[in-house]
C-alpha cells in the first residue's frame, strides 16, 4: 500500500511538471494572495505585539484622568483639573502614585525654522513614575532635574536629520520656545510615532513660569493602583469621589478615567478591524486563485481521461484516482504557500522599512513561525479544496467510457 | 469580417463551458470587489467632504499654525490670529467682506443631562444674512437669530433626532425649548437642517457677541478662524497672496516661514481628499491583486485553449489564414473573457455596493456609509476588465500565432 501511495506521489508531481505554464501559472496565482495575507498579518501581529509590551513596560495598574474637551490634550483649556483635585485622588484608598501634567501646543524655533509641537510640564518629584508611564528613558544628555531653568529635554525626532528640523539637534543646542531660549540638555528614547517623538519636556515649575494662565490647569492626571488593587475598580472609585469632590452630577463630569488596559484594548481592537478588512480584501485574490486551481485540474482531468480509464482498467480504484488528483492540486497549493510567504516577508520587509523612515518605527511587522506554518498550511488546504470536485469527477469516471474517450 | 471572428470566439468559448464559467468567475469577483470598494470609499468622501461648511470658489479661511490633526481649526494655536485683522483685510483690494470667527467647548445641558459639545459663533450686523447664505445655514424648525437674541442659540440636527444613533441627548430637543450652556439658560431659537455633518450637526450656534459677552469664548483679542469673502472670485489667487503678504507684516514673519495658513475652501478640500485618496489607493490595490490573479486564470485558460486547438490552427493556416488573423481570433476571444466578466463584476458590485450602504446606514443610522458608483467607475471597470482580459491573453495568442503550420498539423494529441 505504502508503495503504491509513494508511486503516486510521484505520479502526481510528475503530472505538474509536465504541464510547466500551467503548473507555474496556478502557482503564481495563489502565491500572490498568500503574500498578501501573510505580509497584512505579519504587521498586523507585530502592532499587537508592540501594544503588549508597551501595556506591560508602561504598567497595567496605570489609569489617566483627562479633563473634557475638543481636540487632542492640550488644545482646549476650558475644562482643566487641578492641583486639588491631584491631592484629592492621591487620598483615595488603592490609589499609589500621582501627578498632573500640563499640556500645551507651542512654538518651537531653531535657526531661525519654527515648528508646532506638544510642550508637557513635568512635575520633578514624579518624574521616574512619569517616564514609566509613557514608557521613555533617556537616550542622550541627562533628565530634568529641580532646578533646571530655561532647559529643556526633546522627543526621539529631534537628533534626527530632516524629522522635526532639517538637521538633528544636540546636547547644548539652543532652542526658542514661544521665543524663550532654552538649552537642549538631553533627549528621549522612542517611541514609534511622529506625535509622541516631537514633543518637548520642561520643568513644571517652568511651564507655569512660560505659561501664567496655564497654571494649575492640568489636561492630563497619571496615577497608578497599589499592588493588591483592581485597577478597573479603582478608576470607578475615582470617577464618583471625583465628581463628588468637584460637585458634579453622574453624566455631567467636566473629566473622564481610563485605566490604561481600557485604552490599550480600544487601540487594538481598532487596529484589529482595520487588519482584519484588509486581510478580508487580500482573502479575495486567493478565492480568485482556487477557482483557477479548480479550473487547472478540471481541465487536467479531461486532458487525461483515457489515462485515468487505463489506469482504472489495470487496478486503480476510485480513492486512488482521488489521493492522485488532491494531491497534484495540493501540491499546487503548497508551493505557492511557501513561495508567497517568501515573496510576503520580502514585501512586509521593505514597508517596515519605509513606515521607519515615515517616523512610525511601531509599525514593525513581526513573523512568528504558527503564522509561515500557517499560511503554508492555509494555501494547501485551499490547493486541495480547489481540486476535490476536479477530483472526485476522475474518480468517477467509468474505465470504458474513459478508454473510449477521444 | 470582425463579425466571423467574433462569433467563432464565442462559439469556441461556449464549447468549453466550464471553463470559460471559472475564468469568467476569476475576474468578476475581483471586478466586483473593486467597484464595491472605490464605490464605497467614494460614498465616504462625499460624506467627509460635505462636513466642510465653507463651499464655493470666493470664500478664504485664515488659521494660525498649530500641531497637525489636533483638533478643531485654529483651536489650541500658540499664536493665535488677532481680531483687529478682519478690519485690515478688509481693506484689501477685491476683499467684499472678512468676519472672525469663535468656536468654544461648553457643557450643554437638557433635561438634566449634560454634554460637552462646541460652540460657534455667528456673524452679528449687516453681515450676517451673507454669512448665513455661505454657510448655507436653513432652518428645519423655528427662526435664524437675529442681532438681539442674547440668550437665543440655534442648535444642529443632531439635538433634534432623540434616541437614534448620533443622537446627543435621548429626548429631541425643539425649537422654543430652553437648554443650560455652561450652566446659563438659553432659549432654542430654531433647529438647523439636518447637514449630514458631525461639525454641523453637532454644533451649537450662537450670536459671536453673545459668546463673549457671556464668558463662553475667553475675550483675549484673538480669534480662531477668519472668514473671508472676495468680490471677484477669478483673481482669488492674488487676493490670497494680498492677504498672505498683510499677515507676514502684521505678524512679522519671513516668506517661508508662516504660521498661518490662507487657504480657499477648494484647497482645503482637495488636502484632505488627497489623504482620503492615499488610503483609498492602498485598499484599491490590494483588491487589485484579485483581478491580476483573474487575469492570470484567463492566460491559463488561454494556453489550454492554444494547445488543444493546435491542430485546428495548423489547418486554419494551411487554408490560408495569416498569423494576424490566428492572434486575432484569440486576442478576440481572451478580451471577450475579461468584458463579459466586468459586465457580471460591476453588475454584482453594484450590488454589493448599494447594498452594503443600505444595510450600514440601517444599522448605525450613519450618514458616512453610503455608495456613489459614478459612470466613470462604470465604465472604468468596464474598459479594465477588457484590457486585462487582452493583454494576459497576449502571450497566448502569440503563440498561437507564431504555430508553424505543418507542425501544427503534425501534432498528435
Amino acid at each position: 500500500m505504502t508503495i503504491i501511495k509513494l508511486d503516486e506521489i510521484k505520479y502526481a508531481l510528475q503530472n505538474l511538471s509536465q504541464r510547466k505554464t500551467r503548473s507555474f501559472l496556478s502557482i503564481v496565482s495563489i502565491l500572490i494572495g498568500i503574500a498578501a495575507v501573510f505580509a497584512l498579518i505579519s504587521f498586523g501581529m507585530g502592532i499587537k505585539s508592540y501594544i503588549n509590551t508597551l501595556a506591560e513596560e508602561s504598567g497595567t495598574n496605570k489609569l489617566l484622568i483627562t479633563a473634557k474637551g475638543i481636540g487632542a490634550p492640550g488644545t482646549d483649556d476650558t475644562f482643566a483639573l487641578s492641583q486639588e483635585d491631584v491631592d484629592f485622588v492621591d487620598k483615595i484608598n488603592g490609589i499609589d502614585d500621582i501627578s498632573g501634567m500640563y499640556y500645551k501646543i507651542s512654538e518651537v524655533t531653531f535657526r531661525d525654522k519654527n515648528k508646532y509641537i506638544y510642550m508637557i510640564g513635568l512635575n520633578l518629584d514624579k518624574i521616574d513614575f512619569i517616564m514609566q508611564g509613557m514608557n521613555i528613558d533617556i537616550e542622550k544628555g541627562r533628565a530634568l532635574k529641580k532646578g533646571d531653568a530655561y532647559k529643556a529635554v526633546l522627543g526621539y525626532n529631534y537628533i534626527l536629520d530632516n524629522k522635526v528640523f532639517s538637521k538633528g539637534l544636540q546636547i547644548g543646542d539652543k532652542i526658542f520656545i514661544d521665543d524663550v531660549n532654552f538649552e537642549v540638555i538631553g533627549f528621549y528614547s522612542s517611541v514609534g510615532n511622529p506625535t509622541d517623538d516631537s514633543q518637548i519636556y520642561i520643568t513644571s515649575e517652568m511651564f507655569e513660569q512660560l505659561y501664567p494662565d496655564k497654571k494649575d490647569k492640568y489636561a492630563v492626571i497619571m496615577a497608578s493602583t497599589e499592588q493588591g488593587f483592581e485597577t478597573k475598580e479603582v478608576a470607578n472609585k475615582v470617577t464618583e469621589r471625583l465628581r463628588k469632590f468637584k460637585g458634579q452630577e453622574e453624566g455631567k463630569e467636566d473629566f473622564y478615567v481610563q485605566t490604561f488596559e481600557d485604552a490599550i484594548a480600544t487601540f487594538s481592537s481598532v487596529i484589529n478591524i482595520l487588519n482584519g478588512v484588509l486581510v478580508l480584501i487580500a482573502l479575495i485574490s486567493v478565492v480568485v486563485a482556487s477557482v483557477n486551481i479548480m479550473n487547472t485540474m478540471y481541465t487536467s482531468v479531461l486532458e487525461r481521461t483515457k489515462e485515468i480509464g487505463i489506469m482504472k482498467a489495470v487496478g486503480a480504484r476510485n480513492n486512488d484516482i482521488l489521493f492522485i488528483f488532491l494531491l497534484e492540486s495540493g501540491a499546487i497549493g503548497m508551493l505557492g504557500g511557501i513561495i508567497g510567504v517568501l515573496l510576503g516577508y520580502a514585501v512586509a520587509s521593505i514597508g517596515a522599512g519605509y513606515a521607519a523612515g515615515a517616523g512610525f518605527s511601531a509599525l514593525k511587522p513581526i513573523f512568528p513561525w504558527t503564522l509561515i506554518a500557517g499560511c503554508i498550511l492555509f494555501s494547501f488546504a485551499v490547493g486541495a479544496g480547489s481540486g476535490l470536485l476536479p477530483a472526485i469527477r476522475a474518480s468517477k469516471l467509468k474505465p470504458v467510457d474513459s478508454l473510449r474517450y477521444e | 469580417m470582425l463579425r466571423d471572428y467574433i462569433s467563432l470566439a464565442i462559439k469556441n468559448l461556449s464549447k468549453k463551458r466550464l471553463r470559460t464559467y471559472l475564468t469568467m468567475i476569476g475576474i468578476f469577483i475581483g471586478i466586483a470587489a473593486v467597484v464595491a470598494l472605490i464605490g464605497l470609499g467614494e460614498g465616504l468622501k462625499t460624506a467627509i467632504t460635505s462636513q466642510f461648511g465653507f463651499l464655493g470658489t470666493d470664500v478664504l479661511s485664515v488659521q494660525a499654525a498649530s500641531v497637525g490633526f489636533s483638533g478643531p481649526p485654529g483651536a489650541g494655536a500658540p499664536n493665535p490670529l488677532s481680531d483687529e485683522l478682519a478690519e485690515k483685510i478688509e481693506e484689501i483690494n477685491n476683499v467684499d467682506m472678512a468676519f472672525n470667527r469663535y468656536l468654544a467647548s461648553a457643557t450643554i445641558e437638557f433635561r438634566e443631562k449634560q454634554k460637552i459639545e462646541f460652540v460657534i459663533s455667528l456673524v452679528t450686523g449687516e453681515n450676517r444674512r451673507d454669512f448665513e447664505r455661505m454657510l448655507n445655514l436653513k432652518m428645519q424648525e423655528g427662526r435664524m437669530l437675529t442681532d438681539q437674541d442674547d440668550k437665543g442659540i440655534l442648535l444642529g440636527d443632531n439635538y433634534h433626532k432623540g434616541a437614534t444613533y448620533g443622537a446627543t441627548f435621548d429626548r429631541p430637543i425643539h425649537a422654543g425649548d430652553k437648554v443650560l450652556i455652561n450652566g446659563k439658560q438659553f432659549n432654542v431659537i430654531g433647529i438647523i437642517e439636518k447637514k449630514g455633518s458631525f461639525i454641523f450637526d453637532d454644533a451649537i450656534w450662537m450670536n459671536d457677541d453673545v459668546m463673549i459677552n457671556e464668558g463662553i469664548r475667553k475675550d483675549d483679542g484673538t480669534i480662531d478662524t477668519l472668514g473671508i469673502r472676495v468680490k471677484d472670485a477669478s483673481r482669488i489667487e492674488q487676493t490670497q497672496k494680498d492677504i498672505e503678504e498683510l499677515l507676514r507684516k502684521e505678524r512679522d514673519v519671513d516668506e517661508g516661514e508662516e504660521d498661518f495658513t490662507v487657504q480657499t475652501a477648494q484647497k482645503a478640500l482637495e488636502s484632505l481628499k488627497s489623504a482620503l485618496f492615499a488610503v483609498q489607493l492602498f485598499v484599491t490595490i490590494i483588491a487589485l491583486i484579485s483581478l491580476v490573479v483573474g487575469g492570470i486564470g484567463i492566460m491559463n485558460t488561454m494556453y489550454t485553449a492554444v494547445l488543444e486547438r493546435t491542430r485546428e490552427i495548423g489547418i486554419m493556416k494551411s487554408i490560408g489564414a495569416k498569423n494576424s488573423t490566428i492572434f486575432t481570433l484569440f486576442a478576440i476571444e481572451s478580451g471577450f473573457l475579461g468584458l463579459v466578466g466586468g459586465i457580471i463584476g460591476i453588475i454584482l458590485g453594484l450590488t454589493l455596493a448599494y447594498g452594503l450602504a443600505f444595510i450600514g446606514s440601517f444599522a448605525l443610522g450613519s450618514d458616512l456609509i453610503q455608495a456613489n458608483v459614478s459612470m466613470e467607475l462604470i465604465l472604468g471597470a468596464l474598459a479594465f476588465s477588457f484590457t486585462l482580459g487582452t493583454v494576459f491573453g497576449l502571450l497566448p495568442a502569440i503563440r498561437a500565432s507564431k504555430l508553424h503550420p505543418v507542425d501544427a498539423l503534425r501534432r498528435v494529441k
